[in-house]
């Protein structure tokens, strides 16, 4: 149980100055419990991207958390999301995944609402309620902001939450490297793997934030059988490449290129003729140190929005219980790509990504495996090791370049796990809401 | 031709199919990849659409299109991978592999177009990992095939139509 008297009940499980946590953290379902209320409802969560409602009434259903939630796209363009659950007995209005509807019909009774969230209808509302429900106190629950970066709706629960502009702080500045490095941005391609893994939410999120070390023990059977996934390394680099960390628990990694010829080495082959063609235009809107010399790899936005820059790969991960989480994944594209570059790009993220990725399956088991292993009343006790390259950040990021942002470390360091641990802790503690800065 | 006639090689077709069928089965539940691959023609389409829960107008388009994402979009060069990744030793994903029971079913002959011929087939594949994880997998797969010498036939195309929405299965490291 948490202790309820002291200010702080997480530093004990997470002594970040030693590169520890606790590992009950995976496993304890009070603690899980609390990740619903301090962290899930909020902070902001990824919902969807904009091309996904590309009409008026279009509407997704996703979730915050374990809350069900509509998406939706009402006429005069305007997006909103609301908890999908009538306000009658709690049953879902909504049971499609997508699709187009100005209204939905709760199944149980029929109270029916605009996609505005209104309840407009309430089947016997003179016979049986005598007029006396107030219908406009019973719309669906709406969520407390709604907001998009270039395309990238997300939404939190808190209305005392800070701007998502504040709450990404440099990470949207370096986002713009996947979301703006051509005139149009991107946009996502139709469908979405999902798939229940046995495994605590945190250990993909952690491992998509900073977990470089993982690929060639992880993933060496995909890399050495014709699925390579991610930009080398090419012999004589002064720099491998970075780990950037944005703050607010959000980072990424990436490989270091000197120059243009440098970051061609690194394409992945069947992209090298079209990044060869987009290379002039990205780096003319984004400058030489984000449209040139990082190649951005891997990458998690906390709480639970992860992302394969090079693969054209976006996820979320939805907790399902302390034990189980819900992957979805999708393909995205630069919205001016050509047909031909669409099929490579889509055909590259999902032989190595998602269901039935090369990668993504040696991936699933390990997170499953340290999941199991936090349950034992012994193994539970037992430290876990973020340690690796604690004293040896990076002291000045403008020295590697001026514009550098946030802070950064070598590329095997696991800085972002840190700080991503660190903001569980500080929201979990119930401070916040992240603000940038509070947990640098 | 008399009626006999086209009773009896319709019973040959689904004869041959229907082992053909079987003999796939075996080789991918023995661990047999190799073999498995050799039953796919050079220019095989494998495909795997996703299926979404829709009401309404969008009844019937629940399954994602092409040029849309997918499970799988392979061809010959990309299972080879796959198959390739496996006899690695450390594709932990089947390290130790998985036991699997490819149970096929209700084949069903359709129209023939030039030299392949269509066929219908159902499955449920169960699936033990490790200690206690176990996978149901069930679905329909629409299938070409091409007459072949060697193995009877070849498999041209192959669309499979999973009926899970949210997986359920850790992940799809099998095959259809
Ligand atoms: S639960 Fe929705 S109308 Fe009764
Ligand atoms: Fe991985």
């Amino acid at each position: 149980m948490l202790d309820q008297g002291k200010s702080s009940h997480f530093d004990h499980l997470v002594a970040l100055e030693k590169g520890e946590i606790n590992r009950a953290i995976f496993s304890d379902p009070d603690i899980y419990q609390r990740e619903l209320k301090q962290i899930f409802a909020r902070c902001w969560l990824f919902l969807g991207h904009r091309s996904q409602l590309p009409n008026e009434n279009d509407f997704i259903a996703t979730y915050m958390g374990e809350d069900p939630v509509i998406v939706t796209r009402q006429p005069g363009g305007k997006i909103g999301a609301f908890l999908n659950m009538c306000r009658h007995r709690g049953n879902r209005v909504c049971r499609a995944d997508s699709g187009n509807q100005r209204t939905f019909t709760c199944p149980f009774h029929g109270w029916t609402y605009g996609n505005n969230g209104e309840l407009k209808v309430v089947p016997g509302h003179t016979q049986v309620y005598h007029e006396e429900l107030d219908m406009e106190a019973h719309g669906l629950i709406p969520v407390a902001r709604i907001d998009d970066y270039k395309g990238m709706i997300f939404a939190t629960f808190d209305k005392n939450a800070p701007a998502l502009d504040e709450y990404l702080g440099d990470m949207a500045w370096y986002l713009d490297m996947a979301l703006d490095r051509r005139e149009g941005g991107i946009e996502f391609l139709p469908g979405v793997h999902k798939w229940r893994i046995k495994c605590n939410w945190k250990f993909p999120v952690d491992n998509f934030a900073g977990d470089s070390y993982h690929g060639p023990v992880s993933h060496g059977s995909a890399w050495e059988s014709g699925f390579e996934g991610m930009p080398r390394r090419k012999k004589g680099y002064g720099y491998e490449g970075f780990q950037i960390n944005a703050g607010n628990g959000h980072g990424f990694g990436a490989r270091w290129a000197e120059n243009e010829k440098q970051v061609y080495e690194m394409a992945l082959p069947e992209f090298l003729d079209y990044e060869k063609a987009r290379f002039p235009e990205t780096r003319a809107r984004l400058g030489d140190l984000r449209g040139m010399h990082l190649s951005p790899m891997h990458c998690s936005i906390f709480p639970n929005f992860s992302m394969l820059w090079q693969s054209g790969n976006m996820r979320v991960w939805h907790p399902r219980g302390v034990g189980e989480t819900e992957g979805w994944s999708w393909c995205f594209v630069d919205q001016k790509a050509s047909p031909e570059h669409r099929d490579l790009v889509r055909i590259h993220d999902l032989q190595r990504h998602g269901t039935s990725g090369t990668w993504e399956q040696d991936d699933v088991d390990n997170w499953v495996q340290s999941t199991m292993s936090s349950r034992g009343y012994v193994g539970r006790q037992v430290m876990q090791n973020l340690s690796m390259g604690i004293n040896h950040e990076i002291e000045d990021p403008k020295s590697i370049h001026p514009d550098m942002r946030g802070r950064i470390a070598g590329f095997q360091n696991e800085i972002n796990q840190r700080s991503l641990y660190g903001q569980w802790a500080h929201m979990m503690d119930g401070n916040g809401p992240a603000v940038p800065g509070t947990n640098a | 031709m008399s009626l006999d006639a086209i009773a009896r090689s319709e019973m040959e077709t689904w004869f041959s199919v229907s082992q053909f069928y079987s003999r796939e089965a075996r080789y991918l539940d023995e661990l047999e990849f190799d073999k498995w691959v050799g039953l796919m023609a050079e220019d095989v389409r494998y495909w795997m659409p996703i299926v979404s829960n829709k009401i309404g107008r969008d009844v019937g388009s629940e399954l994602t299109v092409r040029g849309e994402l997918a499970h799988f979009e392979d061809n010959h060069e990309s299972l080879s991978n796959r198959v390739r990744r496996l006899a690695t030793g450390r594709a932990w994903a089947e390290t130790p592999p998985g036991r699997t029971n490819h149970l096929i079913s209700n084949v069903e002959i359709g129209e023939v177009e030039g030299d392949l011929v269509n066929v219908r087939s159902q499955f449920l594949i169960y699936r033990s990992h490790l200690e206690t994880d176990q996978e149901i997998f069930s679905g329909t797969r629409l299938d070409k095939l091409r007459p072949d010498a060697i193995t009877g036939w070849k498999i041209v195309d192959r669309t499979i139509i999973l009926d899970h929405a949210v997986l359920t299965q850790k992940s799809l490291g099998i095959f259809f």
